[in-house]
């Protein structure tokens, strides 16, 4: 019993036992189908591919680092994707009315910050619950594109604009390591700072954390701002990669994030989860998408059929959690 | 004396981990009596009530109902034996009617349908018996609390139940509303149903009771014909608790004040409380369950706001307050209930030590694990917490060894003012002597704390001075020396004594 308790009890240290057991399922989910399309698709094991497959998982990577930070604060954010289209929207609007790349990526990102406040206010001083909170930005954020753009794509092509999306650097393209950075950066604040000490109290136990003397609306409501600057930062690459901000272009994204978050083990309880977990769950939607891409899966099929896998994977680990071979 | 007793309980024995909540208990209940069940917190009350009720079962013991041997397996097999419970908190469905709630779960059909003609037609008669005009079609949140009552009351009669249980029915009720639930309590004797009386109310024995039993740290006391006793004697019953366990206590000279609270008033919870704790003292506040103390630590902590009154800190009003505000003043709370409000479970014994001294230890925002590892070793070291890794999440901590880290937080925030709300509850023998060394270190140090305990024994053996609370007013201030067992208790349920 307490050699049990001992393997469990210890936090952020090697754990030991059975190395195979402490690899999360969703690790061997992704493994599975790495070798799968390796197996069945021939331009799959190239290094082109996997430098493609991480190009198409960097948006989404970004969005789910936010989403995990806000679930681990036992809140929900239903608002990144209009976030992300509007950022898209205002960044290329920005553009058109001669700002530099720069200035226009700062708004981009300002106007997710902006959404950020709202619903961390919200949450916080008004005491909505997030889904309501963020179900109500969703809604604002995507009514919003609409008007600005007038329902229609609006275009931007100035090649520092574009080379954020489409441009690389040695071999890595740009998206991936803009991606890589910005889980570096939430990696280090959530372990290294007090902001994420303060972040894992209050998912852990939020009356708790008050009573500590945690400004538990203060670190929420900034969590909030971070996860809307991230998804407006989201928003500029697909804006720089599609050379075009387009009204309805992050419709669903919030879903992809959280599931990506879920997948990686994160619970939606107890501020209970990690972001290296969060990165397998991106690489399991990303490779996915791709390897369907690459057997020649056609794209009106791939929803139905990730939606499929992603709910295999979180049954295998229920089950597996259930029957005591993982933890 | 021929009268077949409605319920014989013998020799009743529960244990939980650690704690023998019941220890041979006898209870009797003849058929048109009120039977007071009398203690103080934690004597057993409440276990032997949901042995009764079929949510616990004895370790040993016999239940027998009209002479028959019975085992209640459930709540639901309670009632089916006749069994009604009032708990304090009422089990009513808040938007549905009077009449659903009376038959929640046997709702009477008709073709299929429900026959709510019936229904409301029988919850008529029944309020109808009680003397209550309440009427059967309105939802029960409209209604008063002691209307509520009364429906709670109703849906136990409606399974013909012989035997009511009312667990401090009284609490919540003003003197005119207690005034109609004694007269429907004597009606339901007339009609020959035995009730079982629970109450903290001294004076109530009197007024309602036939017979009253004493329990006291799970042991029957005694058992007494109401006209036969005095409340003298039965409190002194009830506390005749020996004291064996030392208390280390060095007394100090009283120091400048550092805690002062004057009038503070929310809603009935709070009502006009005024006390001051000094440097060097530890202030003990007694009071039974629901006195209003832990909501006066919350309120003075800044956790819940207050309507009315002030909070000075070394001589400074407090403005605006809240606990982050107040740690930063130099207060920290050890909550009753740790698990919920003490730490954070899914964090290291090495991040709840430093939690609320983060922006102290790294004013860049920047956690130097170096730095953590050699200030959490210290308080390892000085407060001998047991632990194989100052890693270990504090969910797999034991009960002492959680409120060493609790105590070592509020240590590592330099907090000169401490509040411990029963700092020993739940907490083995040899670590309850530690925490109770620590606070005297503390004291010694120049630190003022204030103690809510419910243990007499450690009232009195740990407090310089003690208030005692009642209904969320301070109703005395009583001196080390003048403090007994039977003085405190007479002020916290209400007789005042003349001593």
């Amino acid at each position: 019993m307490s050699g049990v308790l001992e393997e469990q009890g210890i936090r952020g240290g090697r754990r030991p036992g059975v190395p195979w057991k402490q690899v999360p399922p969703v690790a061997w989910v992704v493994l599975t189908m790495i070798a799968f399309f390796g197996l069945t698709a021939p331009g799959f094991f190239t290094a082109g591919n996997f430098l493609n497959i991480t190009l198409q998982g960097s948006v989404l990577l970004i969005m789910a680092v936010a989403a995990t930070l806000v679930i681990l604060t036992e809140g929900i954010d239903l608002s990144s994707g209009s976030v992300l289209t509007l950022a898209g929207v205002t960044t290329v609007l920005a553009l058109q009315a001669g700002l530099s790349v720069p200035a226009a990526v700062v708004v981009g990102v300002l106007t997710g910050m902006a959404c950020g406040m709202v619903t961390g206010l919200l949450v916080t001083a008004g005491k909505l619950p997030p889904f309501i909170a963020t179900l109500g930005m969703m809604g604002m954020a995507a009514g919003l594109a609409l008007v600005l753009t007038r329902q229609g794509a609006i275009y931007a092509d100035l090649p520092a604009f574009i080379f954020l999306g489409g441009g690389s650097l040695a071999i890595i393209p740009m998206p991936t390591i803009i991606a890589t950075l910005v889980f570096a950066l939430a990696w280090v604040v959530l372990h290294q700072t007090d902001f994420g000490r303060y972040i894992i109290s209050i998912g852990g136990n939020e009356a708790g954390a008050r009573l500590s003397g945690v400004n538990t609306a203060l670190w929420k409501f900034l969590t909030y701002v971070v996860a809307g600057a991230l998804a407006a930062l989201g928003g500029v690459i697909m804006a720089a990669r599609l050379r075009a901000a387009d009204p309805i272009v992050g419709s669903g994204w919030e879903f992809d994030a959280i599931a990506a978050t879920i997948l990686g083990g994160t619970s939606f309880e107890k501020g209970n989860g990690t972001l290296g977990g969060t990165v397998l769950g991106v690489l399991l939607i990303a490779v996915l998408r791709n390897g369907l891409n690459v057997i020649g899966v056609g794209a009106m099929w791939q929803p139905a059929l990730i939606g499929l896998v992603i709910i295999a994977a979180i049954v295998f680990d229920v089950l597996l959690k259930q029957r005591g071979v993982i933890r | 004396m021929a009268e077949q007793p409605l319920l014989q309980a013998r020799k009743i024995t529960k244990t939980f981990p650690g704690i023998l909540a019941l220890d041979t208990v006898d209870f009797d209940l003849l058929p048109g009596e009120v039977h007071v069940l009398l203690g103080e917190n934690g004597a057993g009350k409440s276990t032997l009530m949901k042995i009764l009720a079929g949510a616990y079962q004895p370790d040993a013991g016999t239940i027998a109902l009209n002479g028959r041997e019975m085992r209640i397996a459930n709540p639901r097999q309670a009632q089916r034996l006749g069994l009604g419970i009032i708990y304090q908190e009422f089990n009513l469905a808040p938007y549905l009617t009077v009449a659903q709630n009376i038959f929640l779960g046997r709702f009477p059909h008709r073709w299929g349908l429900l026959d709510q003609a019936r229904m409301h037609a029988e919850s008529r008669k029944l309020l109808d018996g009680l003397n209550m005009d309440i009427d059967t079609r309105a939802k029960v949140v409209s209604l008063g609390v002691a209307h509520q009552q009364m429906v709670e009351v109703a849906k136990a009669l409606s399974v013909q139940s012989k035997i009511l249980i009312m667990d401090e029915p009284t609490a919540a009720l003003t003197d005119r509303e207690i005034e109609q639930l004694f007269a429907t309590i004597r009606r339901l004797k007339a009609q020959g149903i035995g009730i079982i009386y629970i109450s903290h109310r001294l004076q109530e024995v009197h007024q309602i009771g036939d017979r009253v039993t004493v329990l006291r740290d799970g042991k029957f006391i005694g058992i007494r014909q109401v006209s036969r006793v005095t409340v003298d004697e039965l409190i002194a019953m009830m506390v005749g608790r020996t004291i064996t366990q030392m208390f280390p206590r060095d007394y100090q000279p009283q120091g400048a004040e550092a805690l002062r609270v004057e009038g503070l008033t929310s809603g009935s919870r709070l009502r006009g409380v005024s006390l001051r704790v000094h440097a060097g003292e530890i202030v003990g506040l007694a009071g039974l369950v629901g006195a209003g103390r832990t909501e006066l630590a919350r309120a003075v902590f800044g956790a819940d706001p207050y309507e009315a009154g002030q909070v000075y800190v070394f001589g400074q009003q407090v403005r605006a307050a809240s606990p982050d505000r107040m740690v930063k003043l130099g207060m920290g709370l050890l909550p009753e209930d740790r698990k919920a409000h003490g730490l954070a479970m899914i964090l290291s014994l090495s991040e709840n030590v430093v939690l609320s001294s983060l922006q102290r230890l790294f004013p860049r925002r920047w956690v130097d694990v170096g730095r953590e590892r050699e200030v959490v070793a210290r308080y390892i070291a000085d407060l001998r917490i047991a632990t194989p890794s100052p890693r270990r999440l504090v969910q797999f901590l034991s009960g002492g060894t959680q409120q060493k880290v609790v105590l070592a937080k509020w240590l590592c925030t330099h907090s000169k003012i401490f509040i411990f709300d029963e700092p020993t509850r739940g907490i083995d023998v040899g670590a309850k002597a530690e925490i109770h060394g620590f606070m005297n270190e503390l004291v010694k140090q120049g630190a003022a704390v204030l103690m809510i305990s419910s243990d007499l024994p450690e009232i009195l053996g740990m407090s310089d001075r003690i208030y005692v609370m009642r209904q969320g007013q301070i109703v005395a201030e009583v001196p080390r020396e003048k403090a007994t067992q039977e003085r405190i208790v007479s002020y916290a349920m209400g007789h005042e004594v003349g001593r």
